[in-house]
């Protein structure tokens, strides 16, 4: 039972590390709480079924595509709704943020319905669902083996663009020191919609991963998962990205050991509990900096 | 400054008036009129889309049969959103205009249990379709009436018919979601199988809305259950059973009347075979009324009957028979719901004999429902 | 303070007190009906909320997330008590407001040290452990099978050899509505031009001048959090006794958007424009569920409508309908809002 708990945990965990990472990304470039990026989790799903059964695509070419469906919903988000706040205190931001996930989340409602639906039938290759390794007793599917090797590949990728290419070094410039980088010629405006689409690709697929995976999509769906990406980013140390992967596997493998071992009745608290101690005790998170109050707090 | 105050204290106004205009306009005339709160929007308006398709059904039956002596039947609807609070409110708004003289509703025990007090207190005669929670018959002060069963008969009848009679089984898991119908379930199952020597091996709960259950049902399984009670509604009860599967059980599953919904089988697929669940109406099961009105339903909506329209269907008949007896007054229908008090003077419905308790409870039979090659059959 | 200041006020002192007495004579008139007189009581009660509320991000310039909390607290606080101990109504407010306060101490000495977003995080995630603790705690609240059978508030002169009057009906919630809230402005109007108060506005204006001024942050700003909260309970206490049902589900995170939507419409920190906040949002919540329907909308239109408002307003009025010129200065100015929030600030003593 403890082998089979901690798959659970790593797939969940894996999965919340890609959407924490986004939230991350953004704090570290403009100190924002991007309350409407578990919004885009949820497009991120919706717009995969709807190529899927609107369009015909097969399941990897209409994954592709809503990534990039919610890269751009990242940049138009950041364009028509923080862009013209970034001179603003950041409680106007924030409240404008919170203001686009409710609007998000009922736009979805009203173009998609509240109930709950299934991916399409058929849709998802065969093969996921076939056991590919067994495991003292735990089976591994297909679709396991995929989901923990994009979410790898993807953390990886993300490490190297920021550490290695012209534009992470930008992106980190931007989060340092804003005035200093718009200085030496960076397009500060810029970077920061880059990120957000950045962000927004990676949040899409963990909603893809999530609805093909448990074939359920609605929503709400981004609300619970949003948060608990957000506890896990500041597990992780906000603004770090190493921190919110690590964050992300640490949340997801105590909550499915906390629901197996404790009590399942609070598994949705263990998020809440770990977030509100983590940032009493060590606000600066595992792998964190503290990030002092800026000028532009309010 | 000054210009914007002014705006808005006009503005203010305006609401205002809108909203007591909204309430002054008592319509009079030659109409009864009945009010039908359940959630038409929201999270479970398709529950309430089919309260409105069996409430609708009877409605044409008697207006094109002229009426209750001579009076048409008029419904308004009452968007409760199956939460409390909104509940409070639409019962408000029901108990103030004095021309609705029943409610039929609500649909959620929750919002049920939260508007009761204002209708007890406006002397409003009520009659739930589908509230099932114990409790609303203690708050309801002898103005409650519902023709369904409650959670307790539902749960027993699990216990001591179902699982060991038709399943043969003896081992048995809930998984459990974590609201008022749901635990109350549980919890008369608990009791029913202690009387009946069916062993649980474990119960876990979930909340609402959540898509992973691997880490209880993981728990569960460890217990090697013969098979696993669905203690909620179909949504996740789907995402359950396909979970299940994957963690390796092969067993049968069961739920109660949550279950019983079409989505079921769409969401859940393959997996869901093998699942059985009680409903209070079947058409296959019911007499010649029932199967008369399980065609007419598929004629006037196009999908198959379900349970809430039947029972929905039968509450407003039971309404008219009161008032054709009684007259369209709040009490003297009260009155007329409380006399129909043994099977002698009950109800003939499309969902059996109705007849009330001195709670308003009814005694309704149980059908069994089960999934077979990708359909819902009857399983006897 | 200048001549012209005083002008606005009596005149808007004026009308203040005609709304006043119309509201007071509202339940006279025939036409009112029950259903009139219920969202009347919803509107105080979000009244109060809001004024409560307000204290954090109007005052102290911190975002709360969670207040729904202490609402829920309150509620249950109120609840309980009435059923397993049969206590008056009159006592219940004050413990109710104790409560409240507590667990704004709890919580807030410690996270309120920190940074603005980790405040509001904080605040969320309490809120939401709120839902839960009421949810699975089935032995203490009965969790989602929800709470019924509250006792209505009394009036009892029994002991005086008068009469004991049970409130029966929506006129006395009504009254004692009004009561509640003309407390709670006066409570707001007397904390705002008290020391307090002004430690506060210089708190929200400027955090670094505040401190340099002599100004204990964390302790003003737990002050703030705790008052804050506790009239959130106090909500909470009247709720549980007028709607005599409680259940888990009507805490969730949507109320406390709610209410904040309320305060960032009206205009964050300005009391009078608070109230109008929650006068226009309970009433348009009300209309759109009669309207949409008719105009074949979906309800989540509503919610929609509320999200939009805050995008909105936040980028074109960010201080509100109704602001006052500090906050206005600040949330407009950005970068260089230090000189006018400052000559506000000193205009104002």
């Amino acid at each position: 039972m403890f082998l089979q708990q901690l798959v659970n945990g790593l797939i969940i965990g894996g999965i919340y590390a890609m959407i924490a990472v986004g939230y991350t990304m953004i704090y570290g470039v403009i100190q924002l709480i991007n309350f409407a990026h578990g919004e885009i989790y949820m497009l991120g799903a919706f717009f995969a079924v709807t190529f899927i059964s609107f369009l015909g695509l097969p399941f990897f070419a209409a994954f592709l595509l809503s990534m990039i469906c919610c890269a751009i919903c990242g940049m138009f988000l950041d364009v028509l709704a923080y862009r013209p706040l970034r001179e603003s205190p950041r409680l106007a931001a924030l409240i404008t943020a919170i203001g686009m996930s409710i609007f998000l989340q009922n736009l979805a409602m009203i173009i998609w319905g509240s109930r709950q639906k299934p991916f399409p039938h058929g849709s998802v290759p065969a093969y996921f669902g076939q056991i590919a390794v067994t495991f003292g007793g735990v089976n591994l599917s297909w679709f396991h083996i995929f989901i923990f090797s994009f979410t790898l590949v993807m953390m990886l990728g993300l490490h190297l663009t920021i550490k290695k290419t012209r534009w992470g070094k930008a992106m980190r410039a931007v989060a340092q020191n804003q005035t200093m980088a718009a200085l030496v010629g960076i397009n500060v405006n810029r970077v920061i919609t880059y990120t957000f689409a950045l962000a927004g690709a990676l949040g899409g697929a963990a909603g893809i991963l999530v609805g093909a995976y448990y074939n359920s999509l609605y929503p709400t769906m981004g609300y619970v998962a949003g948060v608990k990406a957000f506890a896990a980013a500041v597990l992780g140390g906000i603004g770090s990205v190493p921190g919110a992967m690590v964050g992300g596997v640490i949340l997801g493998v105590a909550e499915a050991l906390g629901a197996g071992y404790l009590s399942s009745l609070y598994r949705d608290g263990i998020s809440y509990a770990v977030m509100i101690i983590v940032i009493i005790l060590i606000p600066a998170g595992l792998f964190g900096k503290l990030i002092k109050e800026t000028k532009k707090s309010m | 400054m000054k210009k914007t105050k002014n705006f808005l204290i006009f503005g203010l106004v305006l609401c205002v008036a809108v909203i007591f205009g909204a309430t002054s306009t008592v319509m009079a005339g030659d109409t009864i009129r009945i009010g039908v709160a359940s959630p038409f929007t929201g999270d479970l308006a398709s529950y309430g889309d089919n309260i409105k398709a069996g409430v609708n059904l009877k409605l044409a039956e008697i207006n094109g049969a002229g009426g209750i002596n001579g009076k048409k039947i008029e419904l308004v609807w009452g968007d409760d959103l199956c939460a409390p609070k909104d509940a409070g409110t639409v019962g408000a708004k029901f108990a103030a205009d004095k021309s609705i003289v029943a409610v039929i509703g609500h649909l959620c025990s929750s919002a049920t249990l939260a508007a009761m007090p204002i209708y007890v207190r406006a002397g409003m005669p009520v009659i739930s379709p589908t509230s099932t929670n114990p409790t609303i018959g203690d708050v309801g002060k002898g103005w409650f009436f519902r023709n369904c069963y409650t959670d307790d008969f539902q749960g027993k009848y699990l216990a001591k018919e179902v699982v060991p009679n038709l399943l043969k089984k003896k081992k048995v898991a809930i998984f459990y979601e974590n609201n008022d119908y749901a635990i109350g379930l549980k919890d008369s199952f608990m009791a029913g199988a202690k009387e009946s020597g069916i062993e649980v091996t474990g119960a876990e709960a979930y909340v609402a809305k959540t898509t992973d259950f691997t880490p209880q049902l993981t728990k569960l399984l460890t217990a090697k259950p013969e098979a696993i009670f669905l203690c909620g509604y179909h949504p996740e009860g789907a995402l359950i059973a396909g979970q299940a599967r994957k963690l390796g059980f092969n067993g049968p599953l069961f739920g109660a009347d949550g279950i019983d919904n079409v989505d079921y089988i769409k969401i859940g697929g393959e997996a869901t075979e093998n699942t059985y669940c009680t409903v209070p109406f079947l058409a296959e099961a019911s007499g010649p009324a029932g199967q008369a009105f399980a065609k007419n339903f598929k004629a006037a909506t196009g999908r198959d009957v379900d349970w809430m329209s039947a029972n929905a269907y039968d509450c407003l008949g039971i309404l008219a028979d009161v008032i054709a007896k009684t007259g369209a007054d709040r009490k003297k229908i009260r009155d007329g719901l409380a006399a129909i008090n043994s099977e002698a003077n009950g109800y003939k419905g499309v969902t059996g004999m109705t007849y009330f308790n001195s709670k308003g409870d009814c005694a309704k039979p149980a059908f069994v429902k089960m999934v077979k090659d990708g359909k819902f059959v009857s399983a006897r | 303070m200048g001549r012209l200041r005083i002008q606005q006020l009596s005149r808007g002192g004026k009308i203040r007190i005609g709304l006043l007495i119309l509201v007071l004579i509202l339940p006279l008139f025939p036409f009112i009906s029950d259903y009139a007189l219920h969202i009347a009581i919803l509107i105080f009660m979000y009244m109060i909320l809001a004024l409560g509320l307000n204290i954090v991000p109007g005052f102290n310039g911190l975002l709360d997330l969670g207040y729904v909390g202490f609402y829920g607290i309150g509620a249950y606080t109120s609840g309980l008590l009435t059923i397993h101990f049969g206590l008056s109504y009159w006592l219940i407010i004050p413990i109710a407001f104790l409560n409240g306060a507590l667990w704004g101490v709890l919580l807030g000495a410690p996270t309120l040290r920190l940074t603005g977003d980790y405040f509001a995080i904080v605040t969320f995630g309490f809120s939401e452990l709120v839902v839960l603790f009421l949810t699975n705690e089935i032995w203490l609240t009965r969790g989602p099978l929800g709470l019924p059978g509250i006792a209505p508030p009394s009036i009892d002169l029994s002991w005086l050899g008068g009469p004991k009057w049970e409130f029966a009906g929506e006129v006395p919630y009504y009254y004692l509505a009004i009561l509640m809230v003309l407390v709670t402005v006066f409570v707001m109007y007397r904390i705002q031009d008290s020391r307090l108060g002004r430690a506060w506005f210089a708190i929200r204006d400027d955090e670094i001048a505040a401190v340099s001024c002599g100004i204990n942050l964390l302790h003003y700003k737990v002050i703030a959090f705790a008052i804050s909260a506790a009239f959130g309970a106090v909500a909470g206490s009247f709720f549980a006794r007028w709607v005599t049902f409680l259940s888990p589900d009507m805490f969730k995170f949507w109320e406390s958007f709610l209410v904040l939507c309320m305060i960032v419409l009206g205009g964050m920190g300005n009391i009078w424009g608070v109230m109008v906040g929650a006068v226009v949002l309970v009433s348009l919540s009300e209309i759109l569920r009669e309207i949409l329907p008719l105009l074949g909308l979906p309800v989540e239109v509503r919610f929609l409508v509320f999200g939009l408002i805050m995008v909105i307003m936040m980028r074109f009025r960010p201080a509100g309908l109704m602001p006052i010129p500090a906050v206005a200065a600040k949330m407009k100015a950005g970068q260089v809002k230090r000189k006018p929030a400052v000559a506000t600030a000193g205009s104002k003593k």
